[in-house]
């Protein structure tokens, strides 16, 4: 060998001995062989569902490879995967058109969430204490089936509960399919802004027990009493569409809005007209303007339906004088007529009512009144009024009250998280610690799975075949399903197959007519004939002064806990991106507040970022002071969303809980929670302690204009 | 001057070379200590990230800008009494100037870290200076910053010279009083001096030659200084008046530091013979008088801007002097104008003690208006939904107490090895001529353009 | 002609729902600091919806103003950055180069629509949020100046297509992320120097203004203001 050759021998053997010994066998990764064809840095489109609200908006997934960490036969090792990478709305989508909000942006971390379970667990030590190990998914459906099968032993079937979210479309009619199949009753749908008294006022009203979709692009004016429809209520960004459309979309044409709520919402900062009520009298001042124009006969006075159900209408309305409306509401005489005349001069105009003035305990009237108001204004139905998408189906399920879970003796959670959004008066965590035998299909602990026994973790919607069939939002609404836009990260499995296969498996089989999830998402809805019969009002209603829990002179706040625009009822405070996103009204990130008109905080001698404890007949709760010039001197209000004990390193102990302090005032025709029902007072707790992080700085413009030199 | 007293000066000069007491060791490890742990602070912060500091958005400037400023102020202490002094002839600067050429040389030194610190990068800092690079970019000449680069580092070679030259005679001198290791040391610094006709001749020409030329430098410096805030546009940085008044205020620090750094070696080395109460009221009338040009330009500033009512200017004029950082702009106000002015114009009160109080108020209120240019303006720029909150943290105090304490240290350090006061010079004082300066400096510049 | 781009926001729009705002995020890989980072003001958000009230109840009103790195033709934290890290580009932009800063943080300084956003720690993305990140997009380290881009991977990747199809940009082809999720439609991109494009024409609109004209930046966001009903 010459010496050339020997040198790159040595060099070859030895550099190939150092590299291999270098570092230890744990860190060299395997890399498994993908089982995708993968075009390394091209990104492909896939179309999905959107499953933050119930609007139901199409989007588009851009997925491009990635490598995954995984274990595959207990090997780890990475493996190169179709991702998705980012959310955009599908522009040919009826609901979305192209857009998409915040949270639809921030549901990709739901996929990625570092807390996301992974595997089946069961738990070991005492509920709540976040004792589990893994299993595997045949011990999984093997306890879950044993259950089942327990029950049926002891033919209590009756007492399986299945505890759901409402409008979640087709996976909730299979399971009341298979809850109906097994002899259990009905799934319970609960969530806390529920727009039930809206829709039941629409069947009464005109026959659909449904939610109205607004023709904002072809109206001149709107009025919204309290409902949040560019941020919170119902299709947000349909109706940011339409709006657009109709503030800018017609060449020399500016439909106008005024808002009527008594807290300034994302809303009411883009209306024309801000105009304050007192809570629980917005119904008036919807009969206020309609006795106007019925006195001064500026429409023809019958009102169908609608109107026979107002008491008082066919005689014109004679207790809705502007006079007596002023006395009640707060709003002057001159404005109602100048509103009443407006809402007949730029036709189309439409009227519509969600939110606050709905969660009170005579919220069903408001929604009637308003109702009548637009049958008066004749746009029902019609170009630039209100309407209602066709194809729709009621969600069929049992809503959740105190005593539901009462008989309990299997609890199947899917998504709902009543520990945490219903009141503390429905006793909820006590009764789950009667429950024998609670499982969870849902991919994080929440508060209310934290008291489960066994978890079986459903994928991400974007591992999973999702459907929607949007109620609102779009005339031109469909149903519409699609495919998982990726394979599955973890060891999880989409709910539907899970209970596909525990119906298979139990001793007495369930039998189902679906086989898999993706013919469950494929499946149509049922037939809009199944709507049920339209509930008809014992005798047309008055106007009944709203009842707060608390005496004013002991509670001298009126407390409005609204939705969210991060985190709507709570269900997205577990996604970093929305912890981080400045409030839009107030800038705040990662906390909570109560919001305090400045006047009555001076009054009080609180400062921004001072801690208060809010006391209501139900407790009290601890927040820093937020001053917002936006709200009623009388009434204090607070994000809903924070305060959660267990939901993910991000949000778990943050911030403070406003549902834990509210009555359970409920609306008396549909049983609903009056969320805005309850009264408190405010003390003053000490100075702030850095818990109230804000983005802005100074919160107007001009922060000195009112001083002179 | 006769042989005995001439004898005694090199003696009372050459003791704190030649005499070290245990007073000296416990002084350079405690400081040295303060030292250390501003480094490793530092070092701290490079591992941790920037953010282990007070910084934010939107005050992205603070501490150490701050201190930037305040030490680069502190250096024009010596070429306002070196050079100036030496072309009036001012007979009373001999045993003040090296006292202050030290100090420009240090704060210099010190200052110049300071641009290095605040980086968010340090390591790559040398981006800053003007090599052909293989990515064939330069700096962009067009910032403040890059002049600063050129300012500092020309300023500082102009001051390193300055000092050095004067000292080689007291090199010589020592090494003709010392044997051993330490005479051949001092011997290599003394570069061969002799003291023949012809070297002294070449010292007095480069002298001369330097004391001119470091002023309009030691001005240039500042006034670049004050460019990289009065370029850019935020408000009440953008003053047409900032170059005069950086400057102004860094030679009212300077004296005022000199004053201080005075007094403790007229104290700590037993040199009362030499530093008379005569020199701290000249020093003591130069402070009064740039504490009145100071305070003059102060006022003019923000009754123009008052008079002006900009929103943006008026928001920050209001939160300096009525807002949150009141307390410390009247504190300012107080020690910067009140007390010096009431104690140095009065004669009785401009004694040496009366001259270190009102120095001393007076660097903490340099200190302060520096803090108050920058952070208050940064805190509240155009677009209210961004002004923001500064809190410094302890990485950046702990930086700025060692930075004091490595001026201490390097004084210290340099009064032991370098006689503080120059001994030929003040030998030469004894006998100088009554040429005037200008008749010396065209002397000298005639020799060199015949 | 080489393109200008540019942006108009429609201020009667808005609705300040800040979509927009996390589709930045997502789109950019923009580091999530946590409550403590932003407790001390430094979250990172390149567009921010400003909001100011204005009276008090009940005559109360409320204005949103979403404001992104304007990219400014004379823009003031080009000159002042010693390393050229901030610099113009031949279509407009203000480009800012992570490899090139070495975080003197003046350009966030000299800039007066406080767009201008600093590392000051290593991001960190607890696994396997990393998967999410956009691979068009460089992800910055601690010490480095980062802004709002205008999507410029988007711009490029638009344009890298059109001449690989051998066809002209149209206009519409290229939306930022802010633009694309926007409900509102209240925000538009384009080129400035194509009169017919629909960022021009709304740059011509009589409600149309910059941000802070006065100080002679001469941003290329047009914002258009809100109107009020007759």
């Amino acid at each position: 060998m010459d010496r050339r050759n020997f040198i790159k021998l040595t060099a070859i053997t030895g550099t190939s001995a150092t590299l291999a010994s270098c570092g230890n066998p744990e860190h060299q990764l395997i890399r498994f062989v993908p089982d995708e064809d993968l075009v390394p840095g091209v990104a492909e489109w896939k179309p999905s569902v959107c499953p933050m609200c119930a609007a139901g908006c199409g989007i588009n997934v851009r997925v491009m490879e990635a490598d995954v960490e995984t274990t595959r036969s207990g090997q780890a090792g990475v493996v190169k995967m179709a991702v998705a990478k980012k959310l955009e709305g599908n522009a040919k989508d009826a609901i979305s058109r192209g857009g998409l909000c915040a949270r639809g942006q921030a549901s990709i971390q739901i996929t990625y969430h570092p807390d996301r379970l992974t595997h089946p667990l069961k738990r070991t030590g005492a509920r709540g204490t976040g004792a589990f190990k893994e299993i595997t998914w045949d011990e999984a459906i093997g306890e879950l089936t044993g259950q089942l099968d327990a029950l049926a032993a002891s033919r209590d079937q009756k007492s399986l509960a299945f505890l759901t979210r409402p409008h979640r479309g087709r996976r909730t009619a299979l399971a009341g399919e298979f809850l109906k199949a097994f002899g259990a009753p009905a799934p319970i749908a609960y969530e806390l802004f529920a727009d039930d008294v809206l829709r039941r006022a629409n069947g009464i009203s005109f026959g659909h027990e449904q939610l109205p979709t607004i023709d904002f692009a072809r109206s001149r004016f709107a009025i919204s009493f309290g409902a949040d429809f560019l941020g919170t209520w119902n299709s947000p960004v349909a109706q940011s569409v339409s709006y657009a459309a109709m503030r800018q979309g017609r060449p020399g044409v500016r439909g106008g809005f005024v808002q009527v709520e008594s807290r300034m919402s994302l809303t009411g900062a883009s209306a024309d007209e801000w105009v304050p009520v007192k809570p629980g009298t917005e119904g008036v001042l919807a009969l206020g303007l309609a006795h106007v124009i019925l006195a001064n006969k500026l429409r023809p006075a019958d009102a169908g339906r609608a109107g026979a159900a107002i008491d008082g209408w066919s005689s014109g309305l004679p207790d809705y004088t502007p006079a007596r409306v002023e006395q009640l509401t707060g709003v002057t005489a001159k404005t109602i007529e100048r509103l009443a005349r407006t809402l007949v001069e730029q036709q189309p105009a439409v009227a519509f009512v969600a939110g606050p003035p709905l969660a009170q305990t005579n919220g069903l009237f408001h929604a009637l009144a308003v109702n009548a108001l637009n049958q008066l204004l004749g746009n029902v139905g019609q170009p630039g009024g209100t309407g209602f998408t066709a194809g729709s189906t009621k969600d069929e399920g049992r809503s959740l009250k105190s005593d539901t879970l009462a008989s309990a003796k299997a609890l199947l959670l899917d998504g709902a998280n009543p520990v945490y959004d219903a009141p503390k008066a429905w006793k909820v965590r006590d009764s789950l610690a009667a429950i024998p035998f609670i499982a969870s299909f849902g991919s994080f602990i929440d508060d209310t799975s934290a008291h489960a026994d066994l978890i079986l973790p459903d994928h991400s919607f974007l591992e999973s075949w999702v459907d929607s069939a949007p109620e609102s939002g779009s005339m031109d609404a469909v149903p519409t399903s699609a495919g998982p836009v990726m394979k599955p990260l973890y060891q999880t499995r989409a709910t539907p197959d899970v209970l596909i296969e525990v119906a298979a498996k139990l001793k007495t089989p369930v039998a189902l007519p679906w086989k898999t999830a993706e013919d469950v998402a494929k499946s149509a809805p049922a037939a809009a004939s199944a709507q049920s019969a339209i509930s008809n009002l014992q005798s047309a209603l008055k106007y009944v002064a709203p009842a707060f829990d608390g005496e004013a002179s002991q509670y001298p706040f009126y407390f409005l806990p609204y939705a969210s625009l991060q985190f709507g009822d709570g269900s997205s405070a577990h996604l970093p991106w929305l912890q981080e996103m400045p409030d839009p009204l107030t800038s705040a990130m990662w906390s909570s507040w109560v919001e305090i008109n400045p006047q009555t905080a001076e009054r009080l001698q609180l400062a921004q970022g001072d801690l208060v404890d809010i006391t209501s007949s139900q407790g009290t709760l601890r927040a820093p002071v937020m001053l917002f010039p936006g709200i009623a001197p009388d009434m204090v209000a607070m994000p809903v969303g924070q305060g959660h004990d267990t939901f993910t390193r991000y949000a778990s102990g943050r911030g403070a809980n406003p549902i834990a302090i509210l009555a359970p005032a409920t609306e008396p025709e549909t049983g609903t929670l009056a969320w805005a029902a309850t009264r408190v007072k405010i003390t003053r707790a000490g100075d702030g302690d850095g818990r109230l992080i804000m983005f802005g700085g100074e919160m107007r413009e001009h922060p000195h204009e009112h001083e002179t030199r | 001057m006769s042989a005995a007293s001439s004898n005694k000066l090199t003696a009372d000069l050459l003791r704190p070379l030649l005499e070290t007491s245990w007073r000296f060791y416990a002084l350079v490890v405690f400081l040295a200590g303060i030292v250390l742990m501003g480094l490793g602070t530092w070092a701290y912060q490079m591992f941790n990230g920037f953010g282990v500091t007070g910084i934010n958005n939107p005050i992205f400037w603070a501490f150490y800008i701050t201190n930037f400023v305040f030490w680069i102020g502190i250096s024009h202490a010596g070429t306002l009494i070196s050079a100036i002094l030496r072309l009036v002839n001012a007979g009373w600067r001999r045993p003040v100037t090296r006292c202050a050429e030290v100090i420009t040389a240090f704060a210099l030194m010190i200052g110049a870290l300071f641009p290095i610190i605040h980086l968010g990068r340090p390591w790559l800092f040398f981006w800053l200076m003007p090599y052909p690079s293989s990515r064939l970019i330069w700096p962009n000449f067009r910032s403040p910053l890059v002049w600063d680069f050129f300012a500092i580092t020309t300023y500082l070679t102009g001051s390193v010279l300055f000092l050095v030259l004067p000292m080689i005679p007291d090199f010589a001198l020592v090494r003709d009083h010392t044997t051993g290791l330490r005479g051949r040391i001092y011997g290599a610094l003394a570069l061969g001096w002799q003291g023949t006709p012809k070297q002294w001749h070449r010292l007095e020409s480069a002298m001369s030659i330097m004391a001119i030329a470091i002023i309009p430098v030691a001005v240039s410096v500042h006034t670049i200084v004050s460019f990289d805030f009065s370029m850019a546009p935020v408000p009440m940085w953008h003053s047409t008046m900032f170059g005069p008044y950086f400057v102004a205020g860094a030679i009212f620090s300077g004296i005022a530091g000199l004053i201080i750094a005075m007094a403790a070696l007229r104290k700590f080395l037993h040199i009362e013979a030499y530093l008379h109460p005569v020199h701290f009221q000249n020093l003591g009338k130069l402070l009064l008088m740039m504490s009145l040009l100071w305070g003059y330009f102060v006022f003019a500033e923000r009754l123009t801007i008052w008079y002006g009512n900009g929103s943006a200017e008026i928001a920050v004029l209001r939160v300096t002097q009525k807002g949150s950082f009141a307390p410390l702009y009247w504190t300012m106000v107080v020690v910067n104008f009140v007390i010096p002015v009431s104690i140095l114009s009065i004669r009785k009160l401009r004694t040496i003690t009366g001259c270190v109080i009102a120095s001393c108020g007076v660097l903490v209120g340099m200190w302060l208006e520096r803090f108050l240019i920058v952070v208050p303006s940064l805190g509240h720029k155009y677009l209210p939904y961004s002004w923001g909150v500064y809190r410094p943290r302890p990485v950046e105090i702990m930086i700025t107490i060692s930075t004091f304490a490595a001026m201490a240290l390097l004084y210290v350090l340099f009064s032991k090895f370098v006689p503080i006061i120059s001994i030929w010079e003040m030998k030469v004082g004894e006998q100088e001529t009554h040429e005037t300066a200008l008749q010396r400096t065209s002397r000298v510049l005639g020799e060199l353009h015949p | 002609m080489a393109h200008k781009w540019g942006m108009a926001v429609d201020l009667d729009l808005c609705t300040g729902c800040g979509a927009c705002v996390t589709a930045c995020h997502a789109e950019n890989n923009i580091p999530t600091v946590g409550p403590e980072q932003a407790a001390r003001g430094r979250a990172m958000h390149w567009l921010r919806v400003e909001r100011y009230w204005e009276g008090d109840f009940p005559d109360v009103r409320l204005k949103f103003r979403p404001v992104m790195c304007q990219q400014c033709d004379a823009a003031p934290c080009e000159p002042v950055c010693p390393t050229y890290a901030s610099h113009h580009t031949a279509e407009g932009l203000n480009a800012q180069v992570y490899n090139r800063c070495i975080g003197t943080r003046y350009c966030a300084n000299a800039c007066p629509y406080n767009v201008r956003f600093f590392d000051f720690f290593n991001p960190q993305w607890p696994k396997p949020l990393h998967l999410q990140l956009n691979p068009d997009v460089s992800v910055r380290e601690v010490g480095v100046m980062e802004k709002c881009t205008f999507c410029v991977q988007r711009i490029n990747a638009a344009s890298i297509d059109a001449k690989a199809e051998k066809r002209e940009l149209k206009d519409g082809d290229i939306k930022p992320a802010c633009v694309q999720s926007c409900s509102a439609r209240a925000m538009a991109f384009g080129d400035l120097n194509d009169p017919e494009s629909e960022v021009s024409r709304l740059s011509r609109s009589p409600r149309g203004g910059t941000l802070l004209e006065d100080l002679g930046t001469l941003p290329k966001v047009t914002y258009l203001e809100r109107q009020t009903q007759v």
